[in-house]
C-alpha cells in the first residue's frame, strides 16, 4: 500500500459529520485517513437498496439544515448534491377533511383560513418571527460554545460575545427566544392558533428524535428549525435529496477525497491508542495498528469515550457525565415498496400532496397519547408519522410505475418492554401501517416489500447508542456547553489529540455537518 | 383626599409589603375584597368545628430574614419544623420518612437502597448549595436581560460570583439541572423507586406537568429555597394555626401605621393621562391615590381591573398567555381519629405525608390532567395540623389536609359541579384509605375547594395559588411578563407585589419585601 505510516489526522466514522471535518482538515492541507466501519459511507445518510429496483433512505430522509457555508466551502453541488424541493405537508383529519401548508404562502394563509380567519391572520405575524429568531440562532449554530468555568481571556472574551449576541438582538426578541428555549411547543402555539391539527403538525417538528411530548417543555425551540432552513436565500436547503440522503453523504465524501483525503470503508474501529494522556493512532477491528496525529471521532460521545478510549483513560468525574448524557432513541422508520400510489381519503387521487410531505398528526393530545405509550415502554400504538414518497420526487428512487415510501415513526422507544424482537418489530410495523390505512386505505394491498427499523434496528447498523438519530437527546441540559459534557465541549477531549466532530457535540443532529465544520476549525486553530 | 399609597388585597404578599412600606413611613391604605385577611393562608371553618386553611397550614416556606426585618417574633411568630419532612406510604404496607437529620434520613433510605443512602449526604449538601444560590438570586429584583441597566450590572456581577462561588463543576451543574426534568435528575442520583417518588413529588408542586417535564428540577429546587439544610421537602408550621401568620403581619403592619379595610372589593384601579390615580370599589366608592400597589395576580390585575384602552395590546396579550392552569383541590377531612399510615409512627406524620409512591405513579396522574380528567390515581400531600395543634378540632379529633392534584380548572367535559366535587372528596379518602385503612370510617366532615372554587372565591385565575406557574418561561426577569419583572407595570404609579411576580409562589412574603424595596427605591429616587 502507498499509504504513509503516520497520518496527520484519522477520523473515526464515514457519518456526515466525520466526512465534513475530513473534507475541511483535507483542504486545509493535511494528510487526512477516514476509517468506516460499513461498507458505505454516510452512517445514518445512506441509501440503499434494500429490494431490488427499490431503494431508500433508510434512516434519515430529509435534509433541513445542512449548513450554506459547507455547501459553499466544499462545493458540494459539484460533487453531485442537488436537492429537491419538499414544499407541501399535508395533514389529513379524521373527519375525512385535511389540513394543508403548500409551498406559495397565499395559498397556505387561504388554506388555513379555511378551518380559521384568525389562525391565517396570525400565521403572517408568527411567520414573521419565526424568521426573526431563526435569524437569533443562526449564528450560534456555528459559534464555539465558551466554558463559562473558564476566566482565561479567550473564554471570558467568547462569553461577552456570546452575551453581545444577544443583547443585540433587543429585549424583544431576547425574550421572544427565551420563550421558545423554555416553553412547551404545545403552549407556544397555543399563544397563536387555535386549530387543533396545525398546532399538533407545528409541535410535532418539535419532537423529533426527542423523548418528549408536545406538551413537554423544552420542544418549541425545535419550531426554528423549519424556519431556518427556509431563509438560507441562495440556496434552498430543506428538501429531499436526489439520489436519497447517501447523495449528501457521497458529495462530501467527494469533495474531501478531491482535496486529498483517504476514506476506507470496511474498516472499524477498535480502539483508540492513547499513550501518555494524548492519542497516537486507532487499532482496526482487525488488529492493524494506525498512527496518527490527530484523532477525531464522529462516533456518539458514549462509543468515543467508553468503547473506544476506556474509562480507565478518563477522569472520573467526565466518564460520569459522559455516563448520564442521555440518549433514548424514540423513532423508528418503515420503509415500504408500493406497486401504486396511496390514495387519500381526503385527497383523492395523484396530486401535489404526494410530491410532499404527509403528516400524521391531526391532533396534539393525539400526539400526547402516543408520547404516553413511549413513557411506560411501549411503542405508539396510534404514531405521529412523517410520511414522504420519494418515487414522486426523485423517479430514480424505484422503478418505472413503482414506488418508495418513507415513513418516520414516533415514538419507538429504544427501552421497549420486553425488548425488540423480531415479533416486536413486526408488531411496530402492523401499527405503522394499520395507522395510515385509515387515511389511505388501499395502501395495505400496495406494498410489495416492508423494512420496519427500530431503535434497537439503527443502533446495530449504524452504532448510534440507543438508536438515537441526534447523537444524543437535544434537551435543553444537553445543549450548547452541555453538550456532550460540562467543560469538554469545544470539540476537545480529555486526551490530549483526541478531538470529537460528532452530532454529539454542538449544534447537535440532523444532517448539519456544523459540527464536523466547527471540530475542523477547533483541530485548525489548535495548530494540530 | 388623596392617600400616598393603596395596596389592593390582603394576602401574605399583600400584607408584607404594607408592612415593610408603613414601617419606611409610607401611608398605606390596604383593601381586601373578602371579610377576612391572609388570602389562602386566612382561617376559615367550612366544618364546624375545625379550623383550616387552603395552604395546608402552610403558606410557603417564610425566609428568616423577613421575619427579622418585620420583627415578627417579637409580634408573636413562632415557628415549628418538625423533625420529620416528608412521609410516604407505599403499597404493600411499608413508608419511607425524610427526616430533618439526614443521618437519619440514610439509615431510613438504606432500608430502601443501601446505595442510595450512601449518596444521601453529597444530594442533601449540593441542594443546600443550589437552594442558597437561589436565595440569594429571589433576594433582589431581577436584572433586566439582556440588556442590563447600571444597577443591574452590579447585581449581575454579585451574583456572578456566588454562581462561580459553588466552584466550576457545581456551577455549571447547576446550570445543567434547572431545566432538567426531577424525573431525570432523579434518575442521575438514586435507585429507590419510593425515595424518587417522595421527592419527585417536589417538581410539580403546583404545576401543570407531570415529573417528566422539563423544567420540573427547578420547582424542585425553587422549594427548597429557606429550608434548613438537611431539611429536604421540610415542613414547617405557625404556631397558632391557621391564619396566626396573616394575624401576626396584620398587627406588624398597623403597628406601623398601615390602614387596613376588610370587605372592599377594587372593581377598579383608575387611570388618568397613563397614570393611577386611585381605584373604584365594587360599590362605586372612589379612593385616589398616587400609588397603587396590587397584590392580585397579574391576569386579573391587567385583563380585569384595568381598562383595556389603558394598555398596549402587545402587552395585554402577554399578561392574558400567563399561564395559571390551576392544578390541585383542597380537601379537608374531618376524622374522629388519627389517620394511622401503615408502616409509619405518629412522629413521621407530623410534616407532610405524601401520596407519590414512584416517579411513574405521578406521570400517570398527570397522564389524566392532561386529557381533563381528575386523576383516577392522584398524588397526594397531607397535613394534619391538629397534631401540632390539637385545639384546631375537637378534643380527640383531627383534621386532615390533603392537597389532590392533579384537579384541573377545565375539567372534561362539564367543568366543575358538585357533582365533580363530590367525586373528588371521595377519591381523596379512597386514595388515603389505600394506605391509611382507618380513614374511610372515620370521616365526620369533609369540605373541598377545587380550582374553580379559588378562582370564584378568592379571585384567584384559573385557581392557580401562585398566580402563575412557576415555569421556566415564567420565572425570573419572565416573571410575570417579559420586560415587567421589576414590580413597575406599564401604568405609572401602578405596581405589583403578589406571588405572580420574581420570586413567585411558595415563599411566603419574598415578592411582596422585593415588590416594597423596590417601590421605596423608587420614591426616594
Amino acid at each position: 500500500m502507498s499509504t504513509p505510516s503516520t497520518w496527520d489526522v484519522i477520523v473515526i466514522g464515514g457519518g456526515h459529520n466525520g466526512l465534513v471535518t475530513a473534507a475541511y482538515l483535507a483542504r486545509a492541507g493535511k494528510r487526512v485517513l477516514v476509517l468506516e466501519r460499513r461498507h458505505l459511507v454516510g452512517g445514518a445518510a445512506v441509501t440503499e437498496e434494500i429490494f431490488p429496483g427499490f431503494k431508500f433512505s433508510v434512516f434519515s430522509y430529509v435534509v433541513s439544515l445542512l449548513r450554506p457555508e459547507i455547501i459553499r466551502d466544499l462545493d458540494l453541488p459539484r460533487h453531485g448534491l442537488e436537492i429537491l424541493p419538499l414544499e407541501s405537508t399535508v395533514t389529513p383529519l379524521d373527519n375525512g377533511d385535511y389540513l394543508a401548508a403548500w409551498g406559495d404562502p397565499d395559498k397556505t394563509r387561504r388554506e388555513i383560513a379555511r378551518h380559521s380567519l384568525r389562525d391565517a391572520e396570525a400565521m403572517t405575524e408568527f411567520g414573521r418571527l419565526m424568521h426573526h429568531m431563526a435569524q437569533a440562532v443562526k449564528p450560534i449554530l456555528g459559534m464555539m460554545p465558551p466554558d463559562p468555568t473558564s476566566l482565561s481571556p479567550r473564554e471570558l472574551t467568547g462569553l461577552l460575545r456570546f452575551g453581545r449576541h444577544f443583547r443585540d438582538l433587543g429585549a424583544e426578541r431576547f425574550q421572544a427566544l427565551y420563550k421558545l428555549m423554555t416553553m412547551s411547543s404545545a403552549d407556544y402555539l397555543d399563544e397563536w392558533f387555535e386549530t387543533d391539527a396545525l398546532k399538533a403538525t407545528k409541535s410535532a417538528s418539535g419532537i423529533i428524535g426527542t423523548f418528549l411530548g408536545p406538551r413537554s417543555p423544552g420542544t418549541a425551540y425545535v419550531l426554528l428549525h423549519h424556519y431556518m432552513g427556509e431563509i438560507d436565500g441562495s440556496f434552498r436547503a430543506w428538501g429531499f435529496a436526489k439520489g436519497g440522503t447517501g447523495a449528501i453523504s457521497e458529495s462530501i465524501a467527494g469533495a474531501a477525497r478531491r482535496f486529498g483525503a483517504e476514506i476506507r470503508t470496511d474498516a472499524g474501529v477498535s480502539k483508540v491508542i492513547v499513550r501518555r494522556g494524548g492519542a497516537s493512532g486507532v487499532v482496526l477491528d482487525n488488529g492493524d495498528e494506525l498512527r496518527a496525529r490527530v484523532v477525531v471521532s464522529s462516533l456518539d460521545p458514549r462509543r468515543t469515550f467508553l468503547q473506544l478510549v476506556g474509562d480507565d483513560q478518563l477522569p472520573d468525574e467526565f466518564v460520569a457525565d459522559i455516563r448520564r448524557f442521555k440518549f433514548r432513541g424514540s423513532s423508528g422508520k418503515v420503509n415500504l415498496a408500493l406497486g401504486q400510489l396511496p390514495n387519500f381519503t381526503c385527497l383523492p387521487g395523484l396530486g401535489p400532496h404526494l410530491r410532499g410531505a404527509i403528516s400524521i398528526s391531526p391532533s396534539v393530545d393525539y400526539l400526547e397519547r402516543a408520547y404516553d405509550d413511549a413513557k411506560y415502554g411501549e411503542f405508539s400504538r396510534s404514531p405521529y408519522m412523517d410520511i414522504i414518497i420519494p418515487s414522486m420526487i426523485d423517479p430514480g428512487m424505484a422503478p418505472p410505475g413503482r414506488h418508495v415510501m418513507s415513513v418516520f415513526v414516533q415514538y419507538a422507544p429504544y427501552q421497549v418492554n420486553g425488548g425488540w424482537t423480531d415479533a416486536k418489530r413486526e408488531a411496530f410495523g402492523d401499527a405503522v401501517v394499520d395507522t395510515i390505512t385509515r387515511y389511505a386505505p388501499n395502501l395495505k394491498q400496495a406494498i410489495l416489500h416492508r423494512q420496519v427499523v427500530t431503535p434497537a434496528d439503527i443502533e446495530r447498523t449504524t452504532g448510534l447508542t440507543e438508536g438515537n438519530i441526534f447523537q444524543g437527546e437535544l434537551s435543553l441540559h444537553q445543549l450548547f456547553f452541555l453538550r456532550p459534557a460540562p467543560r469538554w465541549a469545544q470539540y476537545r477531549t480529555p486526551i490530549r489529540r483526541l478531538y470529537q466532530c460528532g452530532a454529539g457535540t454542538h449544534p447537535g443532529g440532523g444532517i448539519m455537518g456544523a459540527s464536523g465544520r466547527l471540530a475542523a476549525l477547533r483541530i485548525l486553530s489548535d495548530g494540530r | 383626599m388623596t392617600r400616598e399609597l393603596i395596596l389592593i388585597g390582603g394576602g401574605i404578599n399583600g400584607l408584607v409589603a404594607a408592612a415593610y412600606l408603613a414601617k419606611a413611613g409610607v401611608k398605606v391604605l390596604l383593601l381586601e375584597a373578602r371579610d377576612a385577611l391572609g388570602g389562602l393562608a386566612g382561617a376559615s371553618d367550612p366544618i364546624p368545628g375545625f379550623r383550616c386553611d387552603l395552604g395546608g397550614s402552610d403558606a410557603g416556606w417564610l425566609l428568616p430574614d423577613i421575619a427579622e426585618d418585620l420583627q415578627l417574633g417579637a409580634a408573636g411568630l413562632e415557628l415549628v419544623s418538625p423533625q420529620a419532612c416528608v412521609c410516604s406510604p407505599q403499597e404493600g404496607g411499608r413508608a419511607l420518612t425524610l427526616w430533618a437529620d439526614p443521618a437519619r434520613t440514610a439509615e431510613e433510605i438504606s432500608r430502601f437502597s443501601p446505595e442510595d443512602a450512601h449518596r444521601w449526604p453529597e444530594f442533601v449538601a449540593q441542594i443546600a448549595r443550589f437552594a442558597g444560590l437561589l436565595e440569594a438570586v429571589y433576594a433582589v429584583a431581577p436584572p433586566q436581560v439582556p440588556d442590563p441597566d447600571g444597577r443591574d450590572i452590579g447585581t449581575l456581577l454579585r451574583l456572578g460570583m456566588r454562581l462561580r462561588r459553588l466552584g466550576k463543576r457545581e456551577m455549571v451543574e447547576f446550570l445543567r439541572v434547572a431545566p432538567m426534568s426531577v424525573a431525570e435528575w432523579l434518575d442521575d442520583w438514586f435507585k429507590s423507586d419510593a425515595l424518587k417518588g417522595a421527592l419527585g413529588a417536589g417538581g410539580i408542586t403546583r404545576i401543570f406537568q407531570g415529573p417528566r417535564g422539563a423544567g420540573t428540577a427547578f420547582v424542585f429546587l425553587h422549594h427548597q429555597v429557606g429550608r434548613p439544610a438537611g431539611a429536604v421537602r421540610g415542613a414547617h408550621y405557625v404556631r397558632g394555626g391557621p391564619g396566626a401568620l396573616a394575624e401576626i403581619l396584620v398587627n406588624v403592619a398597623k403597628g406601623f401605621g398601615a390602614e387596613i379595610r376588610t370587605t372592599a372589593p377594587v372593581r377598579e384601579v383608575v387611570v388618568r393621562d397613563g397614570k393611577a390615580i386611585g381605584v373604584a370599589l365594587e360599590t362605586g366608592e372612589h379612593l385616589a391615590a398616587r400609588q397603587v400597589v396590587s397584590s392580585v395576580d397579574p391576569r386579573r390585575t391587567f385583563g380585569r381591573m384595568l381598562d383595556a384602552g389603558q394598555l398596549d395590546p402587545e402587552f395585554l396579550r402577554a399578561a392574558q398567555n400567563i399561564k395559571c392552569r390551576g392544578a390541585v383541590a383542597t380537601v379537608h377531612l374531618a376524622l374522629s381519629e388519627l389517620p394511622r399510615f401503615s408502616g409509619t409512627t405518629e412522629e413521621a406524620l407530623g410534616g407532610t405525608v405524601t401520596i407519590a409512591p414512584s416517579l411513574d405513579y405521578l406521570e400517570h396522574a398527570y397522564d389524566d390532567a392532561k386529557y381533563g380528567s381528575v386523576s383516577r390515581r392522584p398524588h397526594l400531600e397531607v397535613r394534619i395540623p391538629t397534631l401540632l395543634e390539637p385545639s384546631l378540632a375537637p378534643a380527640g379529633k383531627h383534621l386532615v389536609t390533603t392537597q389532590l392534584q392533579y384537579a384541573p380548572y377545565r375539567l372534561r367535559p362539564d367543568g366543575w359541579d358538585d357533582r365533580a366535587r363530590e367525586q373528588v372528596a371521595d377519591l381523596a379518602i379512597e386514595t388515603l384509605t389505600a394506605y391509611a385503612p382507618n380513614v374511610r370510617r372515620n370521616v365526620i366532615g369533609r369540605h373541598v375547594v377545587t380550582p374553580k372554587d379559588l378562582e370564584d372565591g378568592y379571585g384567584l385565575t384559573e385557581g392557580h395559588a401562585y398566580h402563575g406557574e412557576l415555569t421556566l418561561d415564567q420565572i425570573l426577569f419572565m416573571r410575570p411578563v417579559a420586560g415587567w419583572a421589576r414590580y413597575r407595570t406599564p401604568i405609572e404609579g401602578l405596581y405589583l407585589c403578589g406571588a405572580g411576580t420574581h420570586p413567585g409562589g411558595g415563599l411566603a412574603g419574598a415578592a411582596g419585601r422585593n415588590a416594597a424595596r423596590e417601590i421605596l427605591k423608587e420614591r426616594r429616587a
